[in-house]
Order: C-alpha cells, then sequence, then structure tokens
C-alpha cells in the first residue's frame, strides 16, 4: 500500500513538475505577435560628411555674400561641408577653371553652380558627373543637359512683370527707362529682361526701353555705365537693375547727377546696399528674394541630393520653408519688395 | 511495471473494471478539453497580438498626422507680415510701442489660433528678444519671462525644428488640469536666415483620444504613451500620466504583442512605435477578457466533465456491479455446493452472458442433482432388486415343493428324476450364488430359466409345457440376470390356477429396432384390460412400493430401466382368457459393453 502510493505521489509529481517546467523556462513576456522589430534605440546616425561646392557667378559683391553666408549656416545646422568658391569677375572661363580644379583636388559630392554662360559650363559639369559627382544648378541656369535641377529663386515671369510694374508706378506709366543687367550671356537675367520687355509691350505702350546695357556684375562698370546712361538719355525717366549690381550704381549715380526722384531706381538688389538710397529718395521699391535663404536652399537640396533624395512639389525644407517643383526646376518662392519702410527688417 | 500489473491483478474485478472505465473516460475528455481549450486561448491571443498593433499603428498614423497638421500651425505667423516685423524688430523700443506691438501680436494669436478652427488648443505662447506674446483659452500658470523652466531659452537653435514638450517637461498648467503637449516651433526668419524667437503652442490630448477610441471598445483595456525613457504621457487612466512605467525597460523592443506569463491574471500587451519620434504607445488587456468566452466555455466543459465523470462513475459501478455480483453470488453458491447443498437456484433473468452463466450453472447443478438422484436410486433399486432376485431363488416355498417333489420320487424309487431334479436345483442355487455379474450371456439365463421349468415340470408333469426359442446367438448378447424367472413364475401360477395345462413359450429374437426382444408367451387366463392398462401403468412406478401384485414384474422392469434407461424394460399384452405376452426389450448387448456396465453401475 505504502509502495503504491508512493509510486502515484511520483507519477503526480512528474505531471506537476513537466507542468511547471514549462512555465518556469520561459521569460517573463511571452511574444504573440512580432510585426518588425522595433527600431527604437538601434538608429544610428550616418555621420558620413558630406562636400557640397557652391560655386556662384562671381564673388565679393553683397548679393553672393549673403548667399555664402545662407550657405555656411546650412553647411553647420545640417553637418555638411560647403566649399564656397567663385570668380572674382563673372565670368565663364574663370567658372569652368574653378570647377575643373574642384573636380581634380577635392572630394566633393554635389557641386551647385550658378552659372555665367549656360552652354560653356557644360563640358566641365558633364565630366563632375563623370566623376560621380551631381550637378545642380542655382540663381542661373545651364543646358539641362548638365545638371540634374536648377533651383530657380522666383518665377521669371513673375519677377520680370513685377520688375516692370515697379518701374511703371514710379514713372507714372510713361517715359523713357533704360535697363542695367549683369553677363549677357547669363540666362536668368535673359529670361527675366524678355519678361520685362513682354510686360512692358502688354502694358505701358508709353513706355520706351532705351537702351540694355551689361554691368558684367562689375560694380564700377555698372556706376560708369549708369553715369554714362544719364548723360546719352536726358529724358530718362527710369532704370532697371536686372543684376543686383545694377541698383546700388544706378542710384549712386542718380543722387550724384542730382536727379533723386526725378529717374526712378528700381531693380534687383539686396536691401542692405540699398539702404541709404531707399532712404534719401535715390531708389524707389527694390526687389530680391534672400539670397540667404537661397544659399541655405542650395545647401539644403545639395545634402539631399549626396543622400538620394530629389526635391519634390510642396516638399517643407528646414529653415527655408515649401519650395515648389515643376518639371526639372525648383522655385523656392515669391520676391520681396523693399521700401524705405521695409528695408531695416532685412539684414543682407 | 510488471510488480505493478501483478499487483493490480490483485485487485478486486469490480475495482478493475471502475478503474479501467474511469480512465477511458477521464483521460481522454480531459485531454481534449484541455486542448481545445488551449489551442483557442492561443487562436484568440494570436489573432488580437496580431489585429491591436495594427490598430495601434493606425491610431500612431493618426496621431502623427494630427502632430503634423499641429506643427504646421506656427507657419500661419508667416502670412502676417505685421507680425513678422514686430518680431524683427529689437525690445529696445519705447514703452508704447511694445505694448502695442503686444496687443497686435496678441490678438493675431487670438485670431488666429484661439479663435480659430482648431479647438484642441489651449494657449499660443510667443517669445521673442524678451518679449512674450500669448493667447489662451483657459487660464494658466508656470510660464512667464522670468520663469526659468524652459529648457530652451529664444536663443536656443533648433535648427528650425519643432520639439514637443510633454507635459512633464514644464512647469506650464491649465486650468482644469488638461493633459496637453507643448509643441516648442524656432520661429525662423527665412528671409534673413535668423532667429525671430519660439512658439509655444499647447495643445490638448483630446486627439489622442479620439484617435484612439476604436481601441478602447475593450472593456478593461487601457492605452499609455511613453516616451523614450519610459515616462507615461498619456493614459487613458489620468492617474499614471506623469509616471514612469516601471515595466518599460523590461518589454521586448518588437512592434507586435506580447504577453506576461508569470502573473495571476496576465496581460496581452501590444505596442507599436511612433514613425515621427521615439514615442512608445502601448495597449494592455488582461487575457481574462479576451478568453471571457472561452472561460465560459472552459467552466461549462469542466462542469459537463465533472458530470460525466459522475456518470460514468456511476455507470461503471452499475457495469462492475453487474458483472461482479453475480459472479460474487454464484461464488457464494459455489461455496453451498462444496458445503453438499445442490439444492442452489441462481436467480438471473438476464440474456447476456452472466444471465447464460447463470443458466448454465442452473442446469449444470440440476444435472449433477439429477446424476446423483439417478445413481443413487438405480443403487438402491440395484441392490433391491438383487436382494428380491435372491430371495426369489431361495424362495422356501419353492425349495419346500421341490424337495417335495423329489421325496416322491424317492418314495416311488424314481431315481434318475431325483438324480436329474437334484442337478438342477444345484445349477439353480449355483447361478444364484455366483452374484458377481450384473449382466449374463443370455444362455445362461434361458438355462436357469430351463432349469426351473424343468423343475417345475417334474412337479406338475404334464401340466405345464415348455418351449424355448432363440433365434440368436444367445452365448454372444447378454442380459440381467433374473429378468426371466419372476415373469414366468406368474405365468404358472395364474396358468395353472385356471386351467389345467400351461403352455409356456419363450421366444427369443432380434427386433428391427436392432434391439433384443425376449416374449414370454402363456396360455393362461389373461388379464382384464383395466387391470392391464393399470399393471402396464405400475410399471415405471417405484419398485419398492409394496410386495402385491405384479412386484415381480416391477422389479424386473425397474432393474432393465435402471440399467438400459427409460426406452428398455417389460411391455404386458393380454387378452381375457387367450393368454398374455410379456415382452422384454433390452438392447443388444455384447461382451465388451457388458463389462462397461457392470464397471459403471459398480463405480457409481
Amino acid at each position: 500500500m505504502i509502495k503504491k502510493l508512493f509510486s502515484f505521489n511520483v507519477l503526480l509529481f512528474l505531471f506537476v513538475s513537466g507542468c511547471s517546467l514549462g512555465a518556469a523556462n520561459t521569460d517573463e513576456y511571452k511574444v504573440v505577435f512580432n510585426n518588425r522589430p522595433s527600431q527604437q534605440g538601434d538608429e544610428e546616425q550616418h555621420l558620413t560628411e558630406y562636400t557640397v561646392a557652391i560655386i556662384p557667378k562671381v564673388i565679393n559683391i553683397p548679393y553672393f555674400n549673403a548667399v555664402e553666408e545662407g550657405a555656411i549656416e546650412a553647411g553647420r545646422e545640417l553637418g555638411v561641408k560647403v566649399i564656397y568658391k567663385g570668380p572674382t569677375v563673372a565670368d565663364s572661363k574663370q567658372q569652368i577653371k574653378i570647377i575643373d580644379e574642384l573636380i581634380e583636388n577635392e572630394e566633393i559630392d554635389v557641386i551647385a553652380v550658378s552659372a555665367n554662360d549656360p552652354e560653356k559650363l557644360i563640358p566641365v559639369l558633364k565630366k563632375a558627373q563623370n566623376h560621380q559627382i551631381k550637378v545642380i544648378t542655382w540663381d542661373a541656369d545651364t543646358l539641362q543637359e548638365g545638371r540634374d535641377f536648377f533651383i530657380n529663386m522666383v518665377n521669371p515671369e513673375t519677377l520680370g512683370r513685377h520688375l516692370m510694374d515697379t518701374l511703371a508706378w514710379n514713372v507714372g506709366e510713361q517715359g523713357e527707362f533704360a535697363i542695367m543687367t549683369g553677363a549677357n550671356s547669363a540666362s536668368n537675367l535673359n529670361e527675366w529682361l524678355k519678361w520685362i520687355q513682354q510686360h512692358q509691350k502688354e502694358y505701358y505702350p508709353n513706355m520706351k526701353l532705351v537702351t540694355i546695357a551689361a554691368t558684367d556684375d562689375n560694380p564700377n562698370k555698372a556706376y560708369l555705365i549708369a553715369q554714362k546712361l544719364i548723360k546719352d538719355h536726358p529724358q530718362l525717366k527710369g532704370i532697371i537693375g536686372n543684376s543686383s549690381v545694377g541698383p546700388p550704381a544706378a542710384a549712386q549715380a542718380v543722387k550724384e547727377a542730382g536727379k533723386a526722384g526725378k529717374i526712378a531706381v528700381v531693380g534687383l538688389s539686396p536691401p542692405n546696399p540699398m539702404n541709404e538710397y531707399l532712404k534719401d529718395g535715390s531708389a524707389q521699391i527694390i526687389t530680391l528674394w534672400s539670397p540667404k535663404k537661397l544659399g541655405y536652399l542650395t545647401v539644403a537640396l545639395s545634402k539631399n541630393m549626396a543622400t538620394g533624395v530629389h526635391p519634390y512639389d510642396n516638399q517643407e525644407i528646414p529653415g527655408v520653408g515649401k519650395i515648389r517643383m515643376l518639371d526639372d526646376v525648383v522655385t523656392m518662392g515669391e520676391p520681396i519688395d523693399f521700401t524705405k519702410d521695409n528695408v531695416d527688417q532685412y539684414d543682407f | 511495471m510488471i510488480f505493478r500489473h501483478v499487483r493490480l491483478r490483485n485487485y478486486k474485478l469490480m475495482t478493475k473494471l471502475m478503474i479501467t472505465y474511469l480512465l477511458l473516460t477521464v483521460i481522454p475528455i480531459s485531454v481534449l478539453g484541455y486542448v481545445a481549450y488551449s489551442q483557442y486561448t492561443n487562436s484568440v491571443e494570436e489573432q488580437v497580438g496580431e489585429y491591436i498593433p495594427k490598430l495601434l499603428e493606425q491610431a500612431n498614423g493618426n496621431i502623427d498626422h494630427h502632430l503634423d497638421e499641429m506643427k504646421r500651425l506656427p507657419d500661419s505667423l508667416y502670412n502676417s507680415p505685421q507680425v513678422i516685423e514686430i518680431l524683427r524688430k529689437d525690445s529696445y523700443q519705447s514703452k508704447s510701442n511694445l505694448l502695442r506691438d503686444e496687443f497686435l501680436v496678441n490678438s493675431f494669436l487670438s485670431r488666429t489660433y484661439i479663435n480659430g478652427g482648431n479647438s484642441d488648443i489651449l494657449g499660443v505662447f510667443l517669445l521673442s528678444k524678451n518679449r512674450l506674446y500669448k493667447s489662451t483659452k483657459v487660464t494658466y500658470s508656470g510660464l512667464g519671462l522670468e520663469s526659468s523652466f524652459l529648457p530652451y531659452g529664444q536663443d536656443l537653435d533648433l535648427e528650425g525644428k519643432e520639439e514637443v514638450l510633454l507635459p512633464y517637461e514644464t512647469n506650464l498648467k491649465f486650468k482644469g488640469n488638461p493633459p496637453f503637449i507643448l509643441l516648442m516651433k524656432q520661429l525662423r526668419d527665412f528671409e534673413n536666415q535668423e532667429n525671430l524667437g519660439t512658439m509655444l503652442i499647447a495643445v490638448e490630448l483630446t486627439f489622442f483620444e479620439k484617435a484612439l477610441s476604436n481601441l478602447k471598445e475593450e472593456g478593461q483595456s487601457s492605452i499609455w504613451m511613453t516616451d523614450s525613457a519610459g515616462r507615461i504621457f498619456f493614459h487613458t487612466d489620468p492617474e499614471f500620466i506623469g509616471k514612469f512605467d516601471d515595466k518599460y525597460s523590461e518589454y521586448p523592443r518588437i512592434n507586435g504583442s506580447f504577453r506576461t506569463t508569470g502573473l495571476a491574471d496576465n496581460d496581452l500587451i501590444s505596442t507599436a512605435d511612433f514613425q515621427g519620434n521615439d514615442w512608445k504607445i502601448f495597449h494592455s488587456i488582461p487575457l481574462s477578457d479576451l478568453t471571457q468566452e472561452a472561460d465560459a466555455v472552459r467552466n461549462g466543459t469542466i462542469i459537463v466533465f465533472i458530470l460525466v465523470v459522475l456518470l460514468s462513475i456511476g455507470i461503471s459501478i452499475l457495469l462492475a456491479w453487474n458483472v461482479s455480483n453475480p459472479l460474487n453470488k454464484l461464488a457464494k453458491l459455489m461455496k453451498q455446493v462444496e458445503k453438499g447443498n445442490f439444492n442452489v437456484d441462481l436467480l438471473i433473468d438476464s440474456r447476456d452472458e452472466v444471465g447464460t452463466l447463470a443458466k448454465s450453472f442452473n442446469s449444470m447443478m440440476q444435472e449433477i442433482n439429477q446424476l446423483i438422484k439417478k445413481n443413487y436410486q438405480i443403487e438402491l433399486r440395484q441392490k433391491d432388486a438383487e436382494l428380491y432376485a435372491l430371495q426369489s431363488q431361495i424362495n422356501p416355498h419353492f425349495m419346500y415343493n421341490t424337495l417335495e417333489t423329489i421325496g416322491y420320487a424317492v418314495e416311488e424309487e424314481e431315481t434318475e428324476v431325483v438324480v436329474k431334479m437334484v442337478t438342477l436345483l444345484g445349477r439353480m442355487l449355483r447361478y444364484s450364488l455366483n452374484n458377481k455379474d450384473r449382466v449374463v450371456p443370455i444362455s445362461f439365463e434361458v438355462l436357469h430359466t430351463n432349469n426351473y421349468l424343468t423343475i417345475q415340470k417334474f412337479r406338475f408333469e404334464d401340466r405345464i409345457h415348455f418351449e424355448i426359442y432363440e433365434e440368436i446367438d444367445t452365448n454372444r448378447y447378454y442380459t440381467p440376470k433374473f429378468i426371466l424367472q419372476p415373469i414366468i413364475e406368474n405365468a404358472i401360477k395364474y396358468g395353472l390356477e385356471e386351467y389345467q395345462t400351461c403352455v409356456i413359450q419363450i421366444f427369443i429374437r432380434k427386433t428391427a429396432n436392432n434391439e433384443l426382444m425376449i416374449k414370454v408367451k402363456d396360455n393362461g387366463p389373461g388379464i382384464d384390460e383395466t387391470v392391464l392398462s393399470k399393471l402396464n401403468g405400475l410399471l415405471g412406478k417405484d419398485p419398492m412400493a409394496g410386495r402385491n401384485s405384479g412386484f415381480g414384474l416391477r422389479n424386473v422392469h425397474a432393474r432393465i430401466a435402471m440399467i438400459f434407461g427409460d426406452p428398455y424394460g417389460l411391455e404386458i399384452k393380454s387378452k381375457i382368457h387367450e393368454g398374455t405376452e410379456v415382452i422384454i426389450k433390452i438392447p443388444m448387448l455384447t461382451g465388451e459393453q457388458a463389462a462397461n456396465i457392470s464397471g459403471g453401475v459398480e463405480s457409481a
């Protein structure tokens, strides 16, 4: 009888321990369903530093200095090494040389160019592409084949027509006017010129374009040209500066000629160099976008290109805001007008 | 095992049967029930475990979407150049200018955010260059220029991104203590690429609840969200908000479901990451909630199981009892039989094997009883018959008559007759004395009869005639002893009473049925029909009933019947005034079979 009880107990014990053994060996938590492992904690930041070369049309003018500031700022914030190098004069040959040197001497992921000439730069940009360097353009475009996309500041039609409007407001929609553009070969300037003239023909028949003078973005040359314009065209009512060098030179010349208020000066220029002229009436309205923002955006999009992200319509770029994308052209935003009332708000 | 087996074999049959029945019912039912239950609960767990994370991810998506919308809220500010202009200004201005700016911005904030479409916004704060603009829905405390709660001053560079501050990260409190998150976004002056300030938007967490509403249906489920440190910033039970989930670090790091195993009431916990940040959302539901139905089924099954077990115990007891009880009865009866009581009856009516057994037992006992009776009585009758036969041989009357006849013969000096009679008498006496064998060759019996009749013929001279016809080999076949003499005695007695002469004919022949027939025919007075039928009837009766008329015949019949069985024996045919025929029927018994019979009878 005792033996029998014993053997029964042994059986019972084996059964019970068999049950509890299963429970004791498992963890406190039993995974029922696993969709995918949690990414939290596993994230490793890509610490690869990309190098982006930003090539402006020319250096040492306020506009491109402001771009540089934005680009450097973006480089710091986004962790990108930014090389900002450009020719001292707006010349495609010098640009080509600089790009060539960069391709040969530096490890570069992306080159972003504001092209002085849409065609002449193509070979060197292709060479860059052959070196596995992504090429984009900003400010001034090249032919499509030379780059992946173009970062435009504003819609050229909008800008061109708006520039014409700002002059028309200040001259009573009549009289002679001249345009000071940058390099004759710069595609963006030519695009704007086209729309300025188009707009004038459509809406301001009483106005007459007397001449289009190229300054090659050289402040000295621009100043001389402005003086010459004032002298050559006594009936001149207004000057449109189609590149950022134009308006300050024109304003200075107008001021010196004692014709402040009589010859309206409008155009594209950063507000800082125009601050005084706007306030003393030598210039009326200056239009531009934020070159800092442009520099920032160029670096941001360059970095995205390096990581393989193409820009898309309505994309939110931190520090810049939303961008538009149509075909292969990115548009940064709308133009800003600077007058004597708001010019103090801006610092570039 | 053999040891156990041997032990088991010694148990009572009823115990064994009961154990067998129980094992056969209880084990399969319990195994089946257990497997079905665990399979069902597992599948429920898996389904829910798969389903809830998907809902969670959906909810996360909704919340993310909502947060994204929230994050876009500060953008409206850029639509107001006036506000931007104010923000761009530095704070070193006259008091009235500052207050005017404050009025302008505050009213813009109220217009755009508080009175705008989004009802979840509790308050908006704008910090810029030591100026604080604000608009709130309810009164608040804990946020001011002088307060140092803000880990991020307006100088902090968020690099244009937004931060989400959880309630416990700030001192900010609103009246009524609604749970909220604080969206912090640095306002960037895109044009100047400078900071304009920092915007703080407090958003009530009602949208969490909305997003989670389809998850909350289930009874006792709870939902909470934690940051990467495991701190709960949202919980369906507001008590937990702000506390740490102390198990957080132990949870498996998955997007899916797991369940606790160690607790008394285990939970199924599902979790999912947020895409946008390092939050996690958890959903916990007690397993008992999920398996409610299964548990009901389980409890029902257990009740049914217990009932079935009880029923099967009852049935097994009944069945076992049904089998073992008759056996017990049988054993008891056997014991009685052992003690000598054969008058037992196993009273079982069923037609199954047990009933058959009982019937067999009963019939066996009857058979045994009958055999015993039969042998016992045969023995008795045998002895009795032999005693009678013995008596009839040394019938003093016969002896006296014979001796008297011999005496007359001596007087008349008929020595030849004397010698013959004495010889015959001697032979008869020897035949009688030779008492060992029960059956003898027919020739012996015939000789004995012949001797007897011859002696009688000497006495009655011409009054007696007899003839013996033997149609078979009388040496070869056997017959019981002393079966003819009582018949012949009767024939002589009644024949000589009525008539002058008595003729006796004896036929020994084989019948068509291969039986031996001995017919004793006389020419006596015959027997009355009523008497005859009475006599024939009496033949089967107890031969010891009395020594009245017909006793001798009955004795003979009884002995034959006892030895050979019922079909054999005497038959009397008679017609009044014409004579009587007594027919003896016995089997054709050869010497070999005769030896068996003698032995068989003797051994019984």
